[in-house]
């Protein structure tokens, strides 16, 4: 039965070496006896075709090896939900990110752009493509590797079973504003207010010995920022006094957060700096680092957009977390007249 | 159809999780009397307990590796075979198993009693 031998030869390949003999005596002895018995029942040899049905039906044969092996995983089943929570952390704060400020760069930086597109728009694609496929296979290799690392160790020293309850996280409850927070943000803004106020009007500032000169564009972002400045003091005052969210005050950080994103980009790419004086720095050498700080904040542009794009989505979420009814935890603080 | 079918999955696989533990009490309580490993899955279809090869085999090097079972390769009827039987301490296992099996048995049945008393009251 030479259909019986190939078969019993593809099940020892994927055999252990020191088992591999008594598991195969021992299947060829079940399955002789299996086609003696069906033999003596018909009265006859075995056709290859029923012979071949036999085999069909006991599997292929890696997966009839595989069950004498043991059972072996990279990541056990206690790791498991860790790692896959910090998978979706690298993919949230690395590889999104990534995308975005490629975008922006596409979108924003003409020097970027020309050299991206320098052969065509598939090619830039592609390269970028190739580029984050690189940094994605990276990112998750090092995650996968260190759990693999890590699963090894706690299967010898079981580190993850010893915990104490009293140390796991107070009930959290997404919607309340820590005190310690909004007291922050309030001195936070009100120290910027008064400072921005007494000192930042003016488009020419000497710092140390530094004569600093604005553009005449300067009172527009003077007195947007301090408005801006002033909601935020206001908002957090509230905050502090009734600390958790409505949908009327979270609506309100974002249009403040998305207005203070507005101003900060157009404050980079407008050349704000108009120029500086130093006793140790020559007129022409001033104007370098003067054109050369414009245009490095211009060429940021593309992150802050990335950066104010992130800060967008928070504040969408948190008002779409207000509208949505929180599920789970039925003994959670009461929110205490929250709308 | 479709539901029909995800049904017949779900009920196979939890048919199959409940099987998993009753096949290694069936195992044991069978090799109370020595068998091979053929004449053992035959035995225990017989008995309404059907065990493809791929389960039984590797089930019984376990209970070997772990000191229930003893094997011994013997020629029968001009072939070598593998005979399993149980060993002192799968005998002690194997009664405190069917104890387990048996309080577990009047559990599920004191729980389907309370409700069928319930439901007809």
């Amino acid at each position: 039965m030479e259909l019986i031998e190939r078969y019993l030869q593809a099940v020892q390949f994927w055999l252990p070496k020191q088992q591999k003999a008594d598991i195969i005596a021992e299947l060829s002895e079940d399955l002789h006896a299996q086609i003696e018995e069906r033999e003596s029942g018909l009265g006859r040899k075995l056709k290859e075709a029923e012979v071949e049905a036999i085999l069909r039906e006991r599997g292929r044969p890696v997966l009839v090896a595989n069950r004498f092996l043991p059972q072996e995983s990279l990541i056990g089943p206690v790791l498991f939900p860790i790692y896959t929570f910090v998978l979706k952390i690298v993919f949230l704060a690395y590889l999104v990110p990534w995308v975005l400020v490629w975008i922006g760069m596409m979108t924003f930086n003409s020097t970027y752009r020309a050299h991206q597109l320098a052969h065509s728009w598939f090619e830039a694609v592609g390269s970028a493509w190739s580029s984050l496929w690189g940094t994605a296979f990276l990112a998750v290799g090092t995650v996968t590797i260190v759990f693999a690392v890590l699963e090894r160790v706690q299967a010898k020293s079981h580190f993850l079973e010893n915990w104490d309850p009293r140390k796991l996280p107070a009930v959290r409850n997404p919607h309340v504003i820590p005190r310690a927070s909004a007291s922050f943000e309030l001195i936070v803004n009100a120290v910027c207010v008064v400072v921005w106020a007494s000192n930042m009007y003016s488009p020419v500032t000497m710092i140390s010995e530094i004569r600093i000169s604005v553009s005449p564009l300067w009172p527009w972002f003077f007195w947007g920022f301090l408005l801006i400045s002033l909601a935020n003091t206001a908002l957090a005052g509230v905050n502090l006094m009734r600390p958790y969210w409505t949908t009327e005050r979270a609506a309100f950080r974002l249009l403040s957060d998305a207005a203070g994103a507005a101003l900060f980009c157009w404050l980079l790419k407008a050349n704000i700096l108009t120029g500086f004086a130093t006793a140790n720095v020559s007129p022409e050498r001033s104007v370098e680092i003067t054109n050369l700080i414009n245009m490095w904040a211009a060429k940021t542009f593309p992150f802050a957009v990335g950066v104010c794009i992130v800060i967008a989505c928070a504040n969408v979420y948190r008002i779409a977390r207000l509208k949505t009814p929180a599920p789970g935890l039925t003994n959670a603080p009461s929110l205490g007249g929250v709308r | 159809m479709i539901h029909t079918m995800l049904h017949r999955v779900e009920f196979e696989n939890l048919r199959g999780e409940l099987r998993r533990g009753c096949l290694v009490l069936a195992v044991l309580a069978a090799l109370r009397d020595e068998e091979c490993g053929y004449t053992l899955r035959k035995a225990l279809a017989e008995q309404g307990l059907a065990i493809d090869e791929g389960t039984l085999y590797p089930l019984l090097r376990r209970l070997e590796n772990q000191g229930l079972l003893a094997s011994e390769w013997r020629e029968q009827d001009k072939r070598k075979k593998r005979f399993y039987r149980l060993t002192g301490e799968g005998t002690q296992i194997l009664e405190q198993l069917l104890g387990e099996w048996r309080d577990i048995d009047s559990s599920i049945n004191a729980i389907l009693a309370k409700q069928g008393a319930r439901s007809w009251n």
